[in-house]
């Protein structure tokens, strides 16, 4: 890693690329690649549409008395994103590296002068954008849905969704890399995305409450094991925004808002951000040792 | 705030000067009032220049006290600040502030210990308990704003408080950031137009009967209205807003009988209506009817005892739960239909072959989910979460595992009941949404534009894969 930061990367023109330019190049590179694929395409329509529709849902009904309906929309649109928004950052996480590596191009990147530090970085980088902008258009329609029918009740907490929801894209990313590199196969990459997909959004949720209920598990045991998911944390942290309490989720949200108090949001956005960071280092320091290609 | 206000009265006395206006120098003793009602006649109108009086002033004689927006007296954190014990007194216009704040001897801004008296326009600050009625009968309070001091709620007392005193109005004050509007033993009132936020209780009654409540405005407190043991209220236009936190009720009855409820907006609650054990007699009723429900986490929650109230062309909107047994069971000791109709839900499913407005199907939500939370209420943490769904969707597949229905509206309304409501007041413009929108599209739009407006490494890396780069591995 050492020889290839003083060695910067070279174009054919001859201009030098810093590291961070080097960067640069491959997340624009990945960025292209993901913009004009074909998932990236299906599922930023997908979100598109649910989220305004939920926006539309949400407020029929309650147009005619103006009474301000943005809660049940961010109660709709949370279902939607944590059911959407890890899918489509898993995949496309687990498709970065591995697909790459399959087609065989991984090799010529690798031979070009740059270190794989920079190319992982990079791939991030790119995907990230990608996904980051994908969202803004969804929650862009979404908002001006919200704008025409609902006035502008609670934009700061809107805001404050899509800052989250972003977070939980990141983490989701970094996971999906993370099974990416470890992946020789496209195939097998894009399959350990979908069951991180279902252990996450499903199976965790059910194993503790299976959990909650057959070992009677006390408060403090179910908030930390709940937090642990990214997903529940992500949930948390949007009701606390809208709420400032957790009284919604019961005697456990109760716990954690009288345990923790002001410092919750940031507790439960640095688990968010632990879940971004974690999974990409793992991923780098396997992807440097990783001697086969 | 208290240096504002203080800025503003200088200024105000400035401007006094400017126009000739008498303003008093300096503060004053509150004795100098004291001289004044001496020297008044009984029923008299006595006005009190401007000024700042301090120390406690006591009114002993049935006169009009007019401070005429200007006066201002301030009890220096001694005790109560005002004192009425004449019956038939006027107190209008002042400025009361700096109360006691040991609740020991539950000081307050303007106590009155005397019937017939009229409290109207004043404005409290600092103050540890606002106005505090005991004894009063046949009082008006009127267009008081009521400003606490800046305790933690266990530590503040009640905005209003009214003790043993019969057919009093209430109308027009603003309490905010104190404990609670309460009436004790207090009956034939009429309570309305107020406006409580920040506080504990909205307004709360103890054995207070016979009254009305109507108008009023109650937003973000623990609870919007609570009553207690007080039979034959009405309670209708209100609007009770955002009332979360423990208890979290938009209106709470405890053990009342003969209770209506009608034409409230109920919004953003934790819970919307909450009902323990009313009514309690046995022949007796509720009235729960015309009452827009919307977006609270629990629209009407009910201790399973619960019965004998029929619920009717109300509109229960989008709450993440509509109708609840409080501890498990259910409601069906209660009519959700009076007369062949029902209410809307939201989240009836049914249709209406005939067009007749109520639709054809019975109504009896069911679901897996909510009676887990009932038997574990732990599991409440995994609401609005696909896993939630997830557990909905198998008890659907799995007829065996079908829950009891919670209640049953016989003939649901497939339409929002056009109700009269209270205004929301909330009307706001889109403009602020409409930039979040458009910035957002442009970050999307922006960002691409950045990276296809140039290439990547020109002719270093190819977007698409030439075939002539080995497939197999390396």
């Amino acid at each position: 890693m050492t020889t290839m930061a003083v060695q910067p990367g070279r174009t054919e023109s001859g201009a030098h690329l810093s590291r961070i330019g080097c960067i640069l190049a491959f997340a624009r590179r990945e960025f292209r690649d993901a913009v004009s694929s074909r998932w990236f395409l299906l599922y930023t329509i997908a979100f598109t549409v649910l989220a305004v529709a939920v926006s539309f849902m949400s407020l029929a009904g309650s147009g005619s008395q103006g009474f301000a309906g943005f809660g049940r929309t961010t109660a709709g649109l949370l279902n939607l994103i944590m059911l959407v928004v890890p899918l489509m950052a898993l995949i496309a996480g687990a498709g970065s590296i591995a697909g790459e590596r399959e087609r065989g191009t991984l090799l010529y990147v690798l031979a070009q002068p740059v270190s794989r530090v920079e190319v992982l970085l990079g791939k991030y980088v790119g995907l990230a954008a990608a996904l980051c902008c994908s969202m803004c258009i969804g929650f862009g329609l979404s908002a001006g849905a919200l704008a025409w029918r609902a006035g502008s009740v609670g934009i700061g907490a809107y805001v404050m969704l899509i800052v989250l929801t972003c977070g939980l894209a990141l983490a989701m990313l970094s996971v999906g890399m993370l099974l990416s590199v470890v992946s020789r196969r496209s195939g097998v990459a894009t399959g350990l995305g979908l069951f991180a997909w279902l252990v996450l959004v499903f199976l965790s949720d059910l194993g503790l409450m299976a959990g909650t209920i057959i070992f009677k598990l006390r408060v403090q045991e179910i908030f930390a094991l709940g937090i642990a998911n990214p997903l529940q944390a992500f949930k948390m942290a949007v009701i606390v925004n809208m709420n400032a309490s957790l009284d919604v989720l019961g005697p456990v949200g109760m716990y954690a808002s009288q345990t923790y108090g002001r410092t919750l949001p940031w507790l439960l956005a640095s688990v968010l951000v632990i879940w971004a960071i974690v999974p990409l280092l793992i991923a780098l320091i396997v992807f440097k040792k990783r001697g086969s290609i | 705030m208290t240096r504002f206000l203080t800025i503003l009265y200088a200024l105000l006395a400035f401007v006094g000067v400017l126009t000739g206006q008498p303003v008093a120098a300096q503060n004053q003793a509150v004795d100098a009032i004291h001289s004044l009602i001496e020297q008044a006649e009984p029923g008299s109108v006595v006005h009190v220049p401007p000024g700042v009086y301090e120390g406690n002033l006591v009114i002993d004689k049935p006169i009009i006290l007019e401070g005429g927006d200007q006066a201002i007296i301030d009890g220096l954190g001694q005790g109560s600040v005002v004192e009425i014990r004449a019956e038939g007194c006027t107190f209008r216009g002042f400025l009361v502030r700096n109360s006691a704040s040991g609740v020991d001897r539950e000081p307050s801004g303007i106590r009155v210990l005397a019937g017939n008296s009229t409290i109207e326009n004043n404005r409290l600050e600092d103050v540890l308990f606002g106005i505090d009625l005991q004894n009063a009968p046949n009082s008006k309070v009127l267009n008081n704003e009521i400003l606490g001091k800046d305790l933690g709620l266990a530590r503040r007392g009640d905005g209003l408080r009214l003790w043993w005193s019969l057919g009093c109005t209430i109308k027009g004050n603003t309490v905010k950031g104190l404990r609670d509007m309460v009436f004790w033993y207090s009956e034939d009132l009429d309570v309305s137009d107020n406006r409580v936020s920040d506080s504990r209780y909205g307004l709360h009654f103890m054995y207070s009967h016979h009254t009305s409540v109507h108008d009023n405005n109650l937003s973000e407190n623990a609870v919007g209205i609570y009553l207690m043991y007080s039979n034959t209220i009405d309670i209708s236009h209100n609007t009770i807003r955002n009332n979360r936190g423990v208890s979290g009720y938009g209106i709470g009855l405890k053990d009342c009988d003969s209770i209506t409820i009608s034409s409230n907006a109920l919004l953003a609650n934790r819970v919307g209506i909450y009902v323990d054990n009313s009514p309690s007699a046995y022949d007796s009723t509720g009235l729960i009817s015309d009452n827009m429900v919307a977006f609270n986490e629990i629209g009407l929650l009910a201790t399973p005892i619960t019965h004998n109230n029929i619920i009717t062309h109300n509109a229960f909107l989008e709450n993440e739960e509509q109708a609840a047994a409080h501890g498990g069971g259910n409601l069906s000791l209660n009519s959700f239909a009076s007369d062949g109709i029902g209410n809307f839900w939201s989240d009836y499913a049914g249709y209406d072959k005939d067009g007749d407005g109520i639709g054809d199907i019975i109504h009896e939500p069911k679901s897996l989910f909510r009676s887990l939370i009932a038997r574990e209420p732990n599991l409440r943490l995994f609401v609005h979460s696909p896993a939630q769904q997830a557990i909905e969707l198998t008890a659907r597949a799995l007829p065996e595992l079908n829950p009891k229905p919670i209640f049953v509206d016989p003939t649901p309304l497939t339409r929002v009941p056009d109700l009269t409501l209270p205004s929301d007041g909330q009307t706001t413009t889109g403009a602020p949404m409409g930039v979040l929108a458009v910035v957002l599209l442009t970050i999307a739009c922006g960002s691409g534009w950045l990276v296809f407006r140039q290439q990547p490494f020109p002719n270093v890396l190819p977007t698409k894969v030439s075939h002539t780069i080995g497939r197999g591995r390396a």
